[in-house]
């Protein structure tokens, strides 16, 4: 028996991971021998382990691609800017979470560990390179996001929204791990990279078994991505949890899962590149639509914002689609407005995934950061916490936070000057290069339908007057921090990509690939 | 038909049935108690695969701490009545005949599968081993080093969140 | 030869997903849609252990490990959500779990 030889080396990968799950560990032991009355420490312990972990995994993004631990992870610029992207969305809901907390006397240790145990979980997952692996930094991540859903129970709600997230969570781990052993079955092998060529070989002697392992696969992410049909869990758990969990949902674990969809999908997709562009295609355009028409008539912001977010998960899905060429299979890409021959350039495809979801992270976290204050303790279990009107007049009583929330919505609307507007074009470029033409102009349609309530709040913020017994919402110095940041973030990346888009699109983004 | 394969269709006809039982029987205790029979029968029928050690846990890790960790449930919340009968609906239907189309699709293309030559069996040493605790182990500690990591945190999450959710407020 | 041939162990494990599958669809007590998924993880043991054997491989018998550590982590976390559900609600019907309507 040989022992692998690990040294230091070897585990830097994993460090972002390592720093992460150790600050997790000082937060619980902390529970124990720290027992002081103020708790603030906990916010500063898990705001610091997300900072470093974000900075180790930024220093790490600018080597070559390599196949780390037997080939069971890799380390490319796409997993650490994934890793990044997560820690930074990962700080913003920690700030969030501070005066969150302390308003309800709920200031834990366990809270912040669980943050920093999921966020390990997505760094891992951006990383892994083998369907097992995947399959358990995945659960790693659902485990603790199921907790931190029912971790404030105030009223029935957030525990029967975590059940019902579990539920379907569970579901759909199992609808993923039935298509990988199947993918076992049929390639003899777990490891993305050596499936190929076996895969490639089943599609033609086995290709009903083969397609149904792929499809379950996907059925699995789809759910975790939250795509239409397979959305219907995401509305009711975004309204459940508390805020600042929803904020986590909707930045990191959408990071993650998709940083996981990617990886699986552009290894198995190498097998039969045109059934699985039709069927990111499909994914993308219902999901696209029906999140922007199911967002449409809420009135309940917190509601709107999951459905927004399901529309996000289709405009993603378009860029992943953008991956694979596209010869004329695409839906809709027969059309007599294909320009010229498609080539994927896949850089281009990156940086527009990548952008998009640093974009997405920014706007999504600074949206649920302006919803989380204006939510009171006294609300109770009521939907009315986030009803429209709580946003009326929010320009007299609190201008820093309704100009803030403008810029959230602007960004999540895709509208100049904001980095939202930027992650579109970047993707919807992407599609049109690799000749999704008519999936372009869909998802150009479908945010001008999202526009329509991404505005109405603002309008509501802005022309409306306040309340007349409108309390005025009280100030918290860590939910300003974090929406100073993202708003300054959501302009100032709106305004300059320059930098950030560069290393978005530098070569060797991805192991495996040119 | 060798005793083998023989024990494998008892097993596997009992798996089945039990497994049934946990769709069907009207009761959560029924259906947690089907459920035990169905994880021994697998662990029968897991054996029969030449794979011992997963075997083995089955029966510890699964019929036994898992399925009592289930019992504790229904005995703490002391569900005993039955639930009512199911009520049919469009979406339920579809499901149910979405799932049964994917059980005779890849039923169907099992038969499709090249029969494998099992050349490997002959190598009398490599059958011995195949599947023994040592064999198991000795992978999971060197190649599969990192989904073991992983998994210690995924546990040490588990409990710190089952902890946080059964508590009664917080 | 294998003793069974692999298609009826894979049928097996097939069957067994399904039958999860329909539970989990048509079943309303939560207890017994997590114990549906829990055959439905059991099913993808099973087709990792036929393979492996199939194989000769013991990727799939490492496969199933960790997969029974999964269950058990999930296991664990889902009662403790049953339990929180139970209190708050005194029901783990599923569909009187419906307070959730816009």
């Amino acid at each position: 028996m040989t022992l692998p030889d690990l040294t230091a080396a070897d585990l830097q990968p994993v460090l972002p991971a390592l720093v992460l799950a150790a600050g997790a560990s000082v937060l619980l032991l902390s529970e124990v021998f720290l027992t002081t009355a103020s708790r603030s420490h906990l916010a500063l312990i898990a705001l610091g382990s997300s900072v470093l972990a974000g900075g180790v995994a930024l220093a790490t993004a600018f080597e070559p691609a390599h196949a780390v631990f037997q080939g069971l992870a890799v380390q490319d610029p796409f997993s650490s800017f994934v890793t990044v992207v997560v820690c930074l969305g990962l700080a913003g809901v920690v700030l969030l979470s501070a005066d969150f907390l302390k308003q309800r006397q709920a200031e834990r240790g366990e809270y912040y560990a669980l943050m920093l145990f999921a966020a390990a979980g997505m760094s891992l997952l951006a990383m892994s390179a083998e369907l097992i692996t995947l399959f358990i930094n995945l659960e790693v991540l659902s485990v603790s996001t199921y907790a931190l859903t029912a971790f404030l129970r105030r009223g029935p709600r957030p525990a029967e929204a975590a059940f019902k997230y579990f539920i379907l969570g569970a579901f759909s781990a199992a609808l993923f791990l039935y298509g990988s052993a199947l993918l076992y079955g049929v390639t003899g092998t777990t490891r993305l990279a050596d499936m190929v060529g076996p895969l490639r070989t089943a599609m033609h002697t086995q290709p009903w078994l083969a397609t149904c392992a792929l499809a379950l696969v996907a059925a699995g992410f789809a759910f975790k991505v939250a795509a239409v049909p397979f959305h219907m869990w995401a509305p009711d758990v975004y309204e459940g949890a508390p805020t600042p969990v929803t904020a986590l949902m909707s930045a990191g674990v959408k990071a993650a899962a998709f940083a996981g969809l990617v990886r699986v999908f552009l290894f198995l997709g190498r097998a039969d590149p045109e059934v699985v562009a039709l069927a990111l295609s499909a994914l993308a355009v219902l999901t696209m639509v029906g999140g922007n028409l199911l967002a449409l008539p809420q009135r309940n912001v917190k509601r709107m914002l999951a459905y927004s977010s399901i529309a996000h998960a289709g405009y993603l899905l378009l860029g992943v689609a953008a991956l694979f060429p596209h010869p004329g299979t695409g839906v809709l890409a027969a059309t007599p407005l294909m320009l010229g021959s498609p080539a994927v350039n896949s850089a281009d495809a990156y940086k527009g995934i990548l952008f998009y979801l640093l974009a997405y992270t920014v706007s999504s976290v600074g949206a649920f950061g302006v919803l989380s204050v204006l939510e009171r303790h006294a609300d109770g279990d009521g939907a009315t916490a986030w009803d429209l009107d709580r946003f009326s007049g929010l320009a007299q009583r609190r201008p820093g936070w309704a100009v803030a929330m403008a810029a959230f919505m602007l960004s999540l609307a895709g509208i100049p000057p904001t980095v939202g507007f930027m992650g579109k074009l970047l993707v919807f470029r992407a599609a049109v290069d690799s000749g999704l033409l008519g999936l372009a102009i869909i998802g150009v349609l479908a945010s001008a339908a999202g526009a329509y309530y991404y505005l109405r709040i603002v309008v509501y913020m802005f022309m409306r007057p306040a309340p007349a017994e409108g309390v005025l919402p009280e100030k918290y110095w860590a939910t300003e921090l974090a929406l100073v940041a993202s708003a300054v973030a959501v302009v100032a990346l709106g305004v300059l990509p320059g930098r950030v888009a560069d290393w978005l699109s530098q070569s060797g983004m991805f192991f495996g690939t040119r | 038909m060798s005793a083998e394969a023989l024990l494998f269709y008892v097993f596997a006809l009992c798996t089945v049935v039990s497994a049934g039982a946990v769709v069907l029987a009207r009761g959560p205790m029924t259906s947690a108690m089907s459920l035990v029979a169905t994880f021994f029968f697998l662990a029968g029928v897991y054996a029969l695969l030449w794979a011992h050690t997963i075997a083995v846990l089955q029966v510890l890790v699964y019929a036994g701490a898992i399925m009592v960790l289930f019992l504790f449930v229904i005995m703490l919340l002391s569900m005993t009545e039955p639930e009512p009968a199911m009520k049919l609906n469009v979406a339920r239907v579809v499901g149910a005949l979405s799932a049964v189309g994917l059980g005779a699709a890849l039923i169907a293309s099992f038969w499709k599968l090249p029969t494998q030559p099992m050349g490997w069996a002959e190598d009398s040493a490599r059958a011995a081993a195949f599947g023994t605790l040592k064999t198991v182990g000795e992978i999971i500690y060197t190649r599969y080093l990192l989904p073991f990591e992983s998994v210690s945190l995924l546990l040490l999450a588990a409990i710190v969140g089952a902890v946080v959710v059964a508590k009664p407020r917080i | 030869m294998l003793p069974v041939p692999l298609p009826h162990t894979l049928a097996l494990a097939a069957v067994l997903f399904c039958l999860g599958m329909v539970g989990v669809m048509v079943r309303r007590n939560a207890l017994v849609v997590f114990m549906c998924v829990e055959l439905m993880l059991n099913a993808a043991n099973l087709t990792f252990l036929a393979f492996a054997q199939a194989h000769g491989d013991t990727t799939g018998h490492v496969s199933a490990f960790f997969v029974i550590a999964v269950a058990a982590a999930e296991a664990s976390v889902g009662l403790a959500i049953v339990i929180a559900v139970f209190r708050s609600r005194g029901t783990v019907n599923l569909e009187e779990l419906k307070t959730m309507k816009h």
